[in-house]
């Protein structure tokens, strides 16, 4: 998410009647916002996204359930029982390892593109654009289309001659899934790297060229290098956002085969369908745990790399 | 700003949250809704109800069932109701919204002891006891829709049969006739063989991609166990993980799927994927419930149904047939406070099961739940012998023990390797414990 900047009142306030207003400075109403122009935001804000936050940290621990009307305090029993059945190991397990190559695949598959496509003929410009479309498919639907496409009896299989359970591995349907996550998104990556490809200084790329640096030189030791801003938010985005995913492997495979592909997000849904509404929250609110700890020390260390590059 | 920013949230925090108090908005109600324990007042099915208000939900697969009582009702009565579409997955959403208050009059539900807790039905629902057309129920339909000894609700549809859909020119080619058809679970596993033996077609359509089918072939080995050992698995005194379940969980790894009575892809097969393969004659048999059936009726006529496919029942040591009571079948009415409306409720069940039956099941073509209303004709030979097998059918897990555990994921597990027999029922047995425990049942 791109900083806003917040505009403090240090500058001195134009004077009010407005004559002789010296150059460069604001009138005073551009300055001046009174903060309660901020309330319907507030409001919206905290309805739909904090309170739900704040309230995932009492509902764990509680017995709420679809079964009774109330909601008594039992502590860490709704913990207890997720991590007994193994269910929470194997949750973060898959969740991980589905952030990791979703974000290695966007990553991938989006810096390549955008290295491609970096010059700005019309060929280019409509790629892009072509490129960008998954972004705006809804997930759930891309998901429907790529399940129908992988079926045993699909249209790829038809195509390559083969009968290969493409959903049916318990190994690489996952690393399939990421594939598809990675398709979907990509194009949004491509989008920041050619933001990044372009803000690197021309006189740079001269120099390295006359030193005689060959395409992949120049790529390694200087684009690349340069590239760390773009990577820092590609990177965050990708691996934070794909640890929310849920529609894609809803769609897809539905958590199967064999609770293979079932990440955080399809655990709740069906530990939710089936009325156990605390123990789907005791969850929520470990997925959000993991998402801190993994957030954090990432944005320090490539923010750090940021700066050391 | 920024020294302002921390308190100001801070504040927004601690402000929100007190106005949410924590609280279901349904638990106030419990202590002031009358308990509709003595005799309710009878209803007159066609009595004049104008300016009446009903609101009734249907799950997307059902929003078509009560057009034609609601017509029917409306003119007869002058009463409005209205029918509202709840999104799937139904039994999720519902539960949902009755949590955040919103009620309706009435309601499609599955009418078993497995599905009803979800509800609370003592808490919201009106009890239909002595209802002038709970007597009229064939002797299996009246046996749903109860809880502890109160009926919870009325049965407007025939519940849906399990049993075996085969393909007519693959028996043929088998050598098949219906002196083969198999008198015990053992004896189908031969017929199985024999399919995969005589034709190239397999015996069996195994669906392990959509995996809820999966659930039958097991189902059907449990049907020895007796009333009490269900009543005891109840109160925690039997476990799922007793010999027999692991033994009809290890009979169908080792004697159907891995000695290749499957259609090759069963790891993959599809609910879709069954009707084609059946209808096909890539399969031979396929083990499913009534809904199986719905997909061959949309696409083909009843001529050529009855002309390809048949249909038997099948127990682990009868021909039986075994029901499994879903969402269509049963109607319950919920207690809004509002007399008024509770009566009309009431009324238009006994409307529906009342004078509109024999209109309705026509209009819908489907089988009666009343043995005095005759089925209507039209039906393929199929729902004929579901209907006739159905007085003396097995009820289904479902409709037998408190919690319906996903007995078909962990079965899909097994397909995958990932689980053994053994692990399979104790998986059954604790996700059966947990809810139980959550449903504050005794014993858990």
């Amino acid at each position: 998410m791109a900083d806003t900047a917040i505009r403090t009142r240090t500058q001195k306030p134009a004077p009010a009647k407005g004559r002789g207003r010296k150059v460069g400075r604001l009138p005073r109403a551009a300055v001046h916002h009174p903060w309660w122009f901020a309330l319907p935001a507030i409001a919206v804000f905290a309805a739909f996204f904090l309170v739900p936050n704040l309230l995932n940290f009492y509902y764990p621990f509680t017995n709420w359930s679809s079964y009774h009307p109330d909601i008594a305090f039992t502590g860490l029993d709704n913990f207890k029982t997720i991590a007994d059945d193994g269910s929470l190991l194997r949750a973060i397990r898959t969740t991980l390892v589905y952030a990791l190559l979703a974000a290695v695949f966007q990553n991938g598959f989006g810096l390549l593109l955008a290295l491609l496509l970096e010059a700005d003929s019309r060929f280019n410009r409509f790629f892009r654009a072509v490129f960008f479309l998954p972004v705006l498919i809804s997930a759930l639907a891309t998901g429907y289309v790529f399940q129908a496409l992988l079926n045993q009896d699909g249209a790829v299989n038809g195509l390559l001659g083969t009968n290969i359970p493409w959903l049916g591995s318990t190994t690489w349907t996952l690393v399939l899934v990421t594939v598809i996550h990675g398709w979907k998104w990509m194009g949004l990556s491509m989008l920041i790297y050619l933001a990044g490809l372009k803000g690197i200084p021309g006189e740079m790329l001269e120099a390295a060229k006359c030193d005689g640096a060959g395409p992949w030189r120049t790529f390694w030791s200087v684009r690349w290098p340069m590239l760390a801003p773009a990577l820092t938010f590609n990177v965050t985005t990708a691996l934070i956002g794909s640890m929310n995913t849920f529609d894609i492997v809803q769609a897809t495979t539905g958590g199967g085969p064999a609770a293979s592909t079932e990440v955080f997000n399809i655990y709740m849904f069906r530990i939710f369908g089936q009325g156990l509404y605390a123990q789907a929250s005791a969850m929520s609110l470990v997925l959000f745990l993991v998402v801190v700890a993994v957030a954090i020390p990432l944005v320090i260390g490539l923010r750090r790399r940021e700066q050391l590059l | 700003m920024k020294r302002r920013a921390l308190p100001a949230l801070a504040f927004i925090c601690a402000a929100a949250l007190s106005a949410t108090a924590c609280s279901d908005p349904t638990a106030g109600d419990s202590g002031s809704s009358s308990d509709s324990g003595g005799k309710q007042t009878k209803v007159d099915p066609t009595a004049r109800l104008d300016g009446v208000k009903l609101t009734m939900w249907t799950a997307q697969n059902t929003v078509n069932a009560p057009k034609q009582v609601i017509d029917a009702f409306e003119k007869a009565t002058g009463a409005k109701v209205e029918a509202q579409a709840i999104p799937d997955p139904y039994e999720q959403n519902v539960p949902t919204k009755l949590a955040s208050g919103d009620k309706p009059d009435l309601m499609f539900w599955q009418p078993s002891i497995s599905t009803l807790p979800f509800i609370q039905p003592k808490q919201n629902l009106l009890t239909l006891d002595g209802e002038e057309w709970e007597s009229k129920l064939g002797d299996t339909e009246k046996s749903l829709g109860m809880i502890d000894g109160k009926r919870y609700a009325a049965i407007v549809t025939s519940p849906s049969m399990l049993g075996v859909y085969y393909n007519k020119d693959v028996f043929k080619k088998a050598g098949l006739t219906e002196k083969d058809f198999p008198k015990s679970y053992d004896e189908l596993l031969a017929l199985g063989s024999t399919i995969t033996d005589k034709t190239d077609a397999a015996g069996f359509y195994e669906a392990g991609g959509d995996k809820w089918p999966l659930q039958w072939q097991t189902q059907v080995q449990l049907t020895d166990l007796d009333k009490q050992w269900w009543a005891d698995l109840n109160q925690n005194k039997e476990k799922w993980t007793d010999p027999v379940v692991v033994d009809a969980i290890k009979k169908y790894k080792e004697k159907l799927l891995d000695a290749g009575l499957a259609q090759k892809n069963y790891k993959t097969g599809t609910f879709t994927g069954q009707a084609d393969s059946l209808w096909k004659g890539e399969s031979g048999m396929v083990l499913n419930v009534t809904s199986f059936q719905s997909q061959l009726q949309a696409k083909y006529s009843t001529a050529e149904i009855d002309k390809k496919i048949g249909w038997f029942p099948i127990a682990n040591s009868s021909a039986t047939g075994m029901y499994s009571p879903d969402q269509t079948n049963g109607v319950v009415a919920f207690k809004t406070g509002d007399e008024k409306r509770q009566n009309a409720a009431r009324q238009f069940m006994a409307f529906w099961l009342g004078p509109d039956y024999p209109d309705y099941i026509k209009a819908m073509k489907i089988p009666s739940v009343q043995p005095s209303v005759p089925t209507p004709d039209g039906l393929p030979q199929a729902s004929k012998d579901q209907v006739a097998a159905l007085p003396t059918a097995i009820g289904v897990f479902q409709a037998k023990a408190i919690v319906a555990p996903d007995t078909h994921l962990y079965l899909a597990d097994m397909l995958y390797g990932k689980k053994s027999p053994q692990q399979v029922a104790q998986a059954i047995q604790d996700q059966f414990a947990q809810v139980a425990k959550a449903q504050g049942a005794s014993g858990f």
